[in-house]
């Protein structure tokens, strides 16, 4: 099997201010011809060059993915982040070439499904404007409630203005009791999604449950969420020959890449499981939806892109 | 000659109702005391709907409203001629259910899996359809050489309702056909049979 290629090379073909804080990006292959193909639901991981290091922050892309001329994202400005979206909003111009990973996705639609609802918040819009294309282009039904602040219920109205005002409802309140109504109504082979804050998802959810949906039928979108943050530790590359501090603001992944290891990986969300590497020592603290209990328990093996180290050292086969 | 430990084979146990759930449904195939084919009624705070097939001609469908034991809601009877009868309900009833809705199933494997099937066509995910074994053993057989069901078989071999072959039944159980498959038992010595048993009371 040839390996392909990881990274592409996107040339930004509109960079388009939304509101003040929201940006919305096209990108076209910077040699020409279609982008890789991709699901609804399915992210882009960008290379951001920001002082210092490369940050890989992942978007929902926007875009009908049955539509290969361009790659289109949304990016929320965020103070006191990394310095990703800042770089995003400030410095990328129409005609600069960003690398990016290949589309990967861990959000995708259940397509046994005979109806969609989708609960979103804020800028978490994004996947299901995804979803939204491909449901209208073969006819499945879908509804979709969308809760933001009052001063940019004009901006998500302005995205969704194209599709039938019956089956889009915002909403600028912060309660989501109106939820009960819609959850209680829907018929069988309805699935329910949800993206945005981590508050708003865990309450639609909590409420879905109490109306007597199962599991299986809820699902949620959070990026990075798992991956970011915790104490930092000392990954020891046992075959490099190579001891890697992980910050506590860095995934264990990017500390090896950022140390010119070549590491194993594709979801970077703690879902494909190829990433994992063994562990020599140490005991890791797991964050992968991956390894099932017996693996976990283990200690002998860790997916790098989201989870961690419970001891100050771990020591990599790798 | 009979292939087992295939994994396609059913492994059933006894039905529980699921608290998460906002309305039940039980079905069986036969009149059974609702106790005895499930547990967890006693209490249950989520209206009960209890369907059963009656095999007589002397009843007439209607729901029956019935006070339920401890503080639990209503359950609602009914009680039908056969399990066409049973199926056709259900397939109106599942057409109007909204997502909530436990449905469960016990009585023969035919019945079982039928309704499975209704189920999973209106949108039920297996996590929201149970179902238990109860009654005779004997099963549906799926020709897997001209696709024609064979019900009531009991016989390790059995004469296809289709073509007439011999097919040997095995464990290997099809979801989708609701049926075990059956191969032709003298496909490679024309009229060679094994001896037949009675193997599915």
């Amino acid at each position: 099997m040839t390996a392909r290629p990881r990274i592409m090379a996107l040339r930004v073909a509109a960079a388009i201010p939304l509101s003040p804080t929201l940006k919305a990006f096209t990108f076209i292959p910077a040699d020409g011809g279609l982008v890789p193909p991709s699901g609804p639901g399915a992210h882009l991981r960008l290379n951001l060059p920001v002082p210092g290091r490369t940050l890989k922050n992942a978007y929902s892309l926007i875009s009908n993915p049955q539509d290969r001329s361009h790659h289109s994202i949304i990016v929320r400005r965020v103070a006191g982040s990394k310095g990703g979206s800042a770089f995003l909003h400030e410095e990328v111009q129409d005609g600069d070439v960003i690398e990016a990973g290949l589309p990967a996705n861990l959000f995708p639609v259940v397509r046994t499904a005979r109806r969609h609802l989708m609960v979103s918040g804020g800028i978490g819009l994004t996947p299901f404007l995804a979803y939204i294309a491909a449901f209208e282009a073969a006819g499945t039904p879908w509804e979709l409630h969308h809760f933001c602040r009052p001063d940019e219920r004009s901006v998500f109205e302005g995205l969704l203005a194209r599709y039938p005002a019956s089956k889009v409802n915002i909403h600028c309140d912060v309660d989501l009791a109106v939820l009960e109504e819609v959850l209680a109504r829907q018929p069988l082979g309805t699935h329910f999604y949800t993206c945005g804050p981590a508050l708003l998802m865990d309450s639609a959810i909590e409420r879905a449950a109490a109306l007597g949906w199962p599991r299986s039928r809820l699902h949620s979108e959070s990026f990075g969420g798992a991956a970011e943050g915790g104490e930092p530790f000392i990954a020891v590359l046992r075959r490099s020959g190579l001891e890697v501090m992980v910050g506590a603001d860095t995934s264990l992944l990017a500390a090896i890449e950022a140390a010119g290891v070549e590491a194993p990986c594709l979801c970077r969300g703690g879902a494909c499981g190829q990433c994992l590497i063994e562990v020599a020592e140490g005991i890791p603290e797991h964050r992968d939806h991956f390894l099932d209990g017996e693996e976990r328990a283990s200690n002998r093996l860790i997916m790098t892109c989201v989870s961690r180290s419970r001891t100050a050292r771990l020591v990599l086969d790798l | 000659m009979l292939i087992s430990d295939i994994k396609s084979r059913p492994v059933y146990e006894r039905l529980s109702l699921d608290g998460a759930g906002r309305r039940h449904l039980v079905l069986s195939d036969a009149p059974r005391p609702l106790g005895e084919v499930i547990d967890g009624t006693d209490g249950a705070g989520a209206p009960l709907g209890y369907w059963i097939v009656a095999a007589t001609s002397a009843v007439d469908a209607q729901p029956q409203a019935e006070a339920a034991p401890g503080n639990a809601a209503p359950v609602e009877r009914r009680a039908f001629r056969a399990a066409s009868h049973l199926l056709d309900r259900l397939s109106h009833r599942l057409a109007q259910e909204t997502v909530g809705l436990r449905l469960y199933a016990i009585g023969e494997e035919g019945f079982i899996w039928d309704v499975a099937r209704m189920a999973r066509e209106a949108g039920l995910e297996p996590s929201e359809c149970f179902t238990a074994h109860a009654g005779s053993l004997r099963r549906k057989v799926f020709c897997v050489h001209c696709k024609t069901v064979t019900s009531g078989v009991t016989t390790s071999l059995a004469v296809c309702e289709g073509c007439g072959a011999h097919l040997v039944v095995r464990d290997h159980f099809s979801r989708t056909h609701a049926a075990f498959m059956g191969v032709q038992a003298d496909a490679e010595a024309p009229g060679e049979l094994p001896a037949v048993e009675e193997v599915f009371p």
